[in-house]
């Protein structure tokens, strides 16, 4: 039997606060809490490598369009005329044609997929924003001020979250009209998917938001602001708020990947972007159809490892950080 | 979320594929060597051998089995293993198929000299399944059938129009009976018209024109149950009908061959299973799990359209007949009111990648340069626009045409399509490729298939206040001639102002006009002279682009006999199959 009382100075206790580990030889300071999550986070490799890519794809998405072909020309001579693959090996890959060609049209699926990444980048970041400011507001009201507010805002969250939102979505997409809040197109189209996609999201923010207004609420400093006189509205955004940008970061990253996927369904299923503007949700639902990926599997691997790589950026650098700003919850 | 469960199991039925080839292509080589559209021209394996249960496979359910409630081709098709109309089509392969011949009509209608009368003998020796002889009053009581849309709603309306009495409610609300129809004795059927119709023998053809009995339309099998078990005038009789999943027809002790030369009774049995997921079809038919797909559209799926198209033993036996349908581009005359304009869209499209956007030459189809496909009886090639010449676009003439339009550098339309229908998205956007080249700039407005024809594109004053220039459609004929695929076009008189509007182009030409009255008061030989003259006005006046004369790819089975493609409907002719 291990003695139960160990005291010998190895181990964990040797090193009380991991983040120095490193940094000897330097001299030792008093670091703030964002200092301390942001060498935290430098340290996680895996969180890094996510955030240079998202950054890549930040500027694929804004400066790509630029440097590819146009994605909208046809060649009809790579393609083959009784089948409508392409010709060649895995997707008609050449020099020409990097990614391959589209089946069908011949179009550059390099282009396609650097035009489509904006679609998806910022569906994904407003559609967040939506839900974060909507989150956090219902949040912090119904935790804070408790009672009936809490009780109402938080069985409107539960409606909302049981909703079918894809048939939901399904409807509301199908029926908006050619023209409508003076857009049109698919500034029309990206703008509802937003709010649409937005508006289911919020109520996962506004939870978790709630849950810790509610212990924070009960915390001396809240208080002690109060006790000198500070109201509400005073003590939600100045007193609350800067404690709550941890979670709140967090789960806005999380909650990006969540959406990029629900805007590629809502696409694979017909009711996203109008062509000939490519989106990656689009390129899947049009791949599947008639099970052309059997003739040229290319067409769904493309824009699916594009999904699948960049929902991983976004997990894994919201996984690093949470671990960075909160690590008792690894 | 539908179209995810089809992906699942497209791939589980691919798998299975692969295992059960090797039995597949075993049993199917056993008799002398096919080829490639041999059916198109020839009866493929004729055989009079007997037994067997043939088995048709269908994706979703038929829109009724009821003959006088049935509006899809492939039913029109199948309807005649258990009925006779007063006119048929002959039972031919080759152009041969779009000949009218008497069915249970003793001969072609007999027309008065004012045109209005048609009359018809019947043949005095035809009996339904339970023994009781055909009359002509039996003819007659399934017309009126038809005109009970209440309760029928699904088939077409030419005995409305043409003896001008729609208010007629039917035989369920009203005993008095169609006074436009007599009957002066039992085998004779007199038709009063309100208009000379010199095709009117086309319009009896249709399967509406099925005897039956009042006695069998009522109690369990009446009305809206008839379909359970339709009154079989045919070689084959209703055994049962499980709605959405199966038909099994038996054959009928009372049909005679001698009285119905047109269809065959060879084998015992024949199954139609509905709801079948397409790939699974697909991969039936190769497979010999089932004979035939009903519907008729051909093989979906890319896996089996490879080995179709690239595997020597299964490339023999397959078709790749031009089904009679064509897709179009309507080039609204109002919103683009200047002939030059619109042939500058003629001249610029790329039929090429339109083609490809169908599903290239041999899915999609042929390009087409004519309004009528080469399966109407009065087609005739031309090249106006040098769709077939040039096929990737005539850049040149088109801007030359644009500089006459006076627009020499392009103007701006709308193109209406069907959003939820992928080929239609494609079309779209090729066409919208195309045009910009020499400067049209295209907007696309999807709409949804449903209200497609009754809110936006068939309805004139929404294309006009939206711009909709061009238009996206699909056509085909009723019946295989001139006035069957044109008139609901072209002719003035059917542009409807409520919606549900034929006519897309609104084209409203005296020319035209009058060719049609012409026709109509003319003689069926006579006519044949006319179509190609009101195509040829429909075409120099740029009012439709058309895309394709759509084709499709049919796998004719190894064990099935007498197999060939009628004409008419694109698909095998369903009367006469038999098995090995």
């Amino acid at each position: 039997m291990a003695a139960p009382l160990d005291v010998s100075p190895v181990g964990a206790e040797s090193a009380p606060e991991a983040v120095t580990t490193g940094l000897s030889g330097l001299r030792i300071e008093g670091r703030s809490l964002g200092q301390i999550a942001w060498l935290r986070l430098r340290r996680d490799k895996v969180a890094m490598g996510s955030a240079v890519f998202i950054v890549f794809l930040i500027l694929v998405a804004v400066l790509g369009p630029l440097l590819v072909q146009n994605p909208d020309v046809y060649h009809a001579n790579l393609i083959n005329s009784t089948l409508q693959g392409p010709n060649g090996a895995f997707g008609g890959i050449s020099l020409a044609h990097p990614l391959g060609v589209e089946p069908g049209t011949g179009r550059d699926m390099l282009a396609r997929v650097v035009d489509g990444a904006w679609v998806s980048l910022l569906i994904g970041f407003l559609s967040t924003l939506v839900a974060v400011v909507l989150g956090v507001l219902f949040g912090l009201i119904a935790g804070f001020f408790g009672g009936w507010v809490d009780t109402l805002i938080a069985r409107v969250m539960d409606v909302v979250l049981a909703f079918p939102l894809l048939v939901f979505a399904l409807a509301l997409v199908g029926v908006i009209p050619q023209t409508a809040f003076g857009l049109s197109g698919n500034k029309l189209r990206i703008t509802m998917l937003v709010f649409i996609i937005g508006f289911f999201a919020w109520p996962y923010m506004g939870r978790i938001i709630r849950g810790q207004t509610l212990s924070l609420r009960e915390r001396e400093f809240v208080d002690a602001a109060r006790s000198l006189g500070a109201r509400g509205p005073y003590i939600l955004f100045r007193e609350l708020l800067p404690n709550l940008w941890g979670p709140i970061l967090v789960y806005a990253t999380l909650l990006i990947p969540t959406n990029i996927i629900f805007e590629a369904s809502l696409s694979y299923l017909g009711v996203g972007i109008i062509p000939p503007q490519p989106s990656w949700g689009v390129m899947l639902s049009d791949a599947v159809q008639n099970d052309i990926f059997y003739i040229d599997p290319m067409y769904m691997v493309i824009p699916g490892m594009a999904i699948f790589l960049t929902v991983m950026a976004f997990n894994l650098f919201g996984d690093g950080l949470r671990d960075a700003l909160d690590p008792k919850t690894t | 979320m539908k179209r995810r469960k089809i992906f699942g199991l497209g791939a589980l039925t691919a798998a299975a594929a692969l295992t059960l080839a090797a039995c597949g292509s075993s049993s199917g080589t056993s008799s002398t060597k096919t080829s490639y559209n041999e059916a198109l021209t020839s009866v493929v394996d004729p055989s009079t051998q007997t037994g067997g249960t043939l088995t048709y496979d269908l994706s979703n359910t038929p829109d009724s089995t009821d003959y006088q409630n049935t509006y899809y081709a492939f039913m029109w098709d199948f309807v005649r293993l258990y009925s006779m109309q007063l006119m048929t089509y002959e039972s031919c392969p080759g152009s041969c198929g779009n000949t009218l011949v008497p069915d249970l009509a003793t001969g072609p209608g007999v027309v008065s000299d004012n045109g209005l009368t048609w009359t018809y003998h019947i043949q005095p020796n035809v009996h339904f399944e339970n023994g009781d002889l055909v009359t002509a009053q039996d003819v007659k009581y399934g017309i009126e059938r038809s005109y009970a849309k209440d309760v029928l709603p699904n088939g077409p309306n030419y005995y409305q129009v043409l003896l001008g009495d729609s208010s007629y409610p039917g035989p369920y609300k009203s005993s008095a009976g169609l006074t436009s129809i007599t009957t002066p004795n039992s085998t004779t059927i007199q038709f009063h018209l309100t208009q000379p119709f010199s095709d009117f023998n086309y319009v009896v053809a249709i399967p509406q024109s099925t005897p039956v009995e009042p006695s069998w339309d009522t109690g369990k099998y009446g009305g809206a149950n008839f379909q359970l078990h339709p009154e079989s005038t045919g070689p084959y009789e209703f055994q049962s009908y499980t709605l959405n999943k199966q038909i099994v027809l038996v054959k009928n002790p009372h049909w005679d061959a001698a009285t119905d030369p047109q269809a065959k009774q060879l084998v015992d049995k024949i199954v139609m299973n509905l709801n079948v997921n397409q790939s699974q079809i697909d991969n039936n038919l190769v497979s010999n799990f089932a004979d035939i797909d009903a519907a008729g559209t051909g093989v979906q799926t890319a896996a089996v359209r490879d080995k179709l198209l690239t595997n020597p033993t299964y490339h023999a036996d397959a078709d790749n007949p031009i089904n009679g349908f064509a897709r179009f581009v309507y080039l609204n005359e109002q919103v683009i009111p200047n002939v030059h304009c619109r042939e500058a869209i003629e001249y610029a499209a790329n039929k090429t990648t339109l083609q490809n956007a169908w599903g290239g030459p041999v899915v999609g189809g042929a390009i087409a340069s004519t309004v009528m496909p080469p399966n109407i009886t009065g087609y005739q090639s031309f090249d106006l626009y040098n769709a077939l010449s040039k096929p990737t676009g005539d850049i040149a003439a088109a801007k030359q045409q644009l500089q006459l339009c006076g627009q020499p550098n392009g103007f701006t339309t709308g193109l209406a399509y069907r959003s939820d229908r992928v080929q239609e998205t494609n079309a779209a956007q090729a066409l919208q490729a195309a045009l910009a080249q020499v400067g049209i700039k295209v907007t696309l407005d999807g709409y949804t298939s449903g209200n497609y024809y009754t809110d936006f594109a068939g309805d004139p004053s929404y294309v006009h206040t939206h711009d909709l220039g061009l238009n996206m459609g699909g056509w085909g004929a009723d019946w295989p001639d001139g006035y069957g695929f044109l008139d609901e076009l072209s002719n003035g008189n059917t542009i409807a102002t409520g919606g549900g509007n034929t006519n897309i182009s609104e084209i409203n030409d005296p020319t035209i006009n009058g060719l049609f009255t012409k026709a109509a008061n003319g003689s069926a030989a006579g006519n044949l002279a006319i179509w190609p003259q009101i195509d040829k006005d429909i075409m120099s006046q740029a009012a439709i682009l058309p895309m394709v004369y759509q084709k499709v790819l049919l796998y004719r089975n190894p064990n099935v006999t007498n197999v060939y493609v009628d004409s008419y409907y694109g698909m095998y002719n369903y009367a006469v199959l038999g098995l090995k």
